[in-house]
């Protein structure tokens, strides 16, 4: 019998889940359920950071059933991000997509929540979206949602796209509604990150601010299209944006060539890529466009 | 516009095959459950909780109506085999693999008393349960919406075979399916038993069990 497209998508599905599957291991680190985790890197582990909730007895069991202990070797709250190091370099190595995730494209949510095997629910992706705060004091610059159905234990675990690559790490601790799905391009960034510091910096300017449209002279000189931006109520004393000439009344436009229209944007750029760097603000001063070279602070 | 609908096309026409093989279990105080048939000669295979005490009635895709015999019926695996006195009657095969995590299925039942109910999903997990008896049973669980009425109906793959007899749901979104391995088991176990009693009807054809 000659397959029909069905029976191919069918399988396609099968061989996705197997595929990613492979890299997905169960993590033991709380004392109810287990959760899920993904094998990035040869040794390391990348999971959800709320369901790390004893740091030491951690142990994750690989796809071949082989439990190994391993050791916390990062932890952001922030963005729900933990990374776990093995003792020793196991299994197959988990492939982050190539093309981000698509409205509309359909996902398997992928678990290993027992040692009976993988688990996997179908769905939609339903909505992209970001910058948010995250509620846990993190920033997302992105994030995705789908409509599938989570089983307990799937914290942790990847979003696979039909061909069997990654979209993201998928997690219930970031909202009080339903789960999202951190994008793999920013899960392997944080990861990476939590690989080799632990943990997360946070960049601090030292002001308040608050949105306020701007006027289209200021747009004018800005030589683009703009209709808000920060303006700054307050700077305090020897903070990083008072050493760098920042003034109250400037209004923040943009911070190293990135607009900022919100809060949400200055956070989401504000992360250890700045901290400790001299970096390009944008202000308006007196309506015309200013830079002016910040040495980022550490929160 | 370039689509040209041959997908659900296949869809629609997977469930045509399949659909003609799905009947009403009326055997239970509390509404109506599902069955498949399991041969052309009248073996109906169900739930043994959708059989319940009386003899159940069996409701064709025709809507003709059989009172059934019970031929065998086993808590330990939820399943009870039934016997109609019908013939030329269009079974559904078992699948002839041990179903992959991720494939999709349908489920095919009568819902809440909805006649003919289709609902999608792909194979969740591959899991056991242990019965009553503490035995380990294999089941299928898949993100397949299931509702009370869809119990003893077959969940089918994407060649319309059956990868497990849809039976319980346990909590909110867990559709569990009882593997269709057990349920081949139990045929061959059910059939071996009951020679003396009418042989002809329970002949085991050698494409189905």
């Amino acid at each position: 019998m000659s397959k029909t497209v069905l029976m191919e998508l069918s399988d396609a599905l099968a061989d996705a889940a197997e595929q990613a599957g492979r890299s997905t291991v169960l993590v033991n680190a709380r004392r109810r359920m287990p959760a899920s985790g993904i094998l990035f890197a040869a040794d390391l582990v990348l999971t959800a950071e709320h369901v790390l909730e004893k740091n030491e007895d951690i142990s994750v069991v690989e796809a071949e059933g082989t439990e190994i202990p391993v050791k916390i070797a990062g932890r952001d709250a922030g963005t729900d991000i933990a990374v776990l190091k093995l003792d020793r370099p196991i299994g197959t190595v988990a492939e982050a997509t190539k093309s981000p995730a698509r409205l509309g494209q359909i996902a398997l949510v992928l678990a290993r929540p027992s040692r009976d095997g993988i688990e996997a629910s179908l769905g939609t992706v339903s909505s992209i979206g970001g910058p948010v705060q995250t509620g846990r004091g993190g920033m997302l610059e992105r994030y995705i949602r789908t409509d599938s159905i989570l089983y307990p234990g799937f914290s942790g675990g990847p979003l696979v796209a039909a061909d069997g690559t990654i979209l993201g790490m998928n997690t219930s601790g970031l909202s009080n509604g339903p789960a999202i799905t951190i994008p793999a391009d920013i899960a392997w960034n944080i990861a990476g990150i939590l690989a080799q510091h632990g943990q997360i910096k946070r960049g601090y300017l030292g002001i308040r601010s608050q949105t306020v449209d701007l006027p289209s002279a200021s747009q004018e000189a800005l030589k683009r299209k703009q209709d808000t931006g920060l303006l700054v109520m307050s700077v305090e004393n020897n903070s990083p944006a008072s050493k760098g000439g920042m003034i109250v009344g400037d209004i923040l436009v943009a911070i190293a060539g990135n607009p900022v229209l919100h809060h949400d944007e200055l956070f989401a750029r504000l992360n250890g890529d700045v901290v400790g760097k001299s970096t390009p603000l944008e202000v308006l001063r007196g309506g015309q466009p200013q830079t002016l070279n910040i040495v980022v602070g550490e929160r | 516009m370039t689509f040209n609908g041959t997908f659900t096309q296949v869809i629609h026409e997977l469930v045509q095959q399949v659909m003609p093989s799905l009947v009403v279990v009326r055997g239970h105080r509390y509404g109506a459950g599902s069955g498949i048939v399991w041969d052309a000669n009248g073996l109906i295979l169900t739930n043994n909780h959708v059989v319940g005490r009386r003899m159940p009635i069996v409701l064709l895709q025709d809507d003709r109506e059989y009172e059934s015999k019970l031929v065998a019926r086993d808590p330990n695996v939820d399943l009870a085999l039934l016997s109609i006195d019908a013939t030329d009657l269009t079974p559904l095969k078992p699948a002839s693999a041990s179903p992959r995590v991720g494939e999709m299925v349908f489920a095919l039942g009568h819902p809440w008393g909805q006649r003919n109910t289709v609902t999608r999903g792909i194979v969740s997990a591959l899991l056991t349960v242990q019965n009553r008896r503490g035995d380990k049973l294999p089941i299928v669980r898949s993100d397949a919406p299931l509702a009370p009425g869809n119990s003893g109906g077959p969940l089918v793959n994407a060649s319309g075979e059956v990868a497990g007899i849809n039976a319980m749901i346990v909590g909110g979104d867990q559709s569990v399916s009882i593997a269709s391995a057990v349920a081949v088991d139990f045929v061959k176990k059910a059939l071996a038993q009951n020679t003396s009693a009418n042989k002809k009807a329970y002949a085991t054809p050698n494409d189905v069990i």
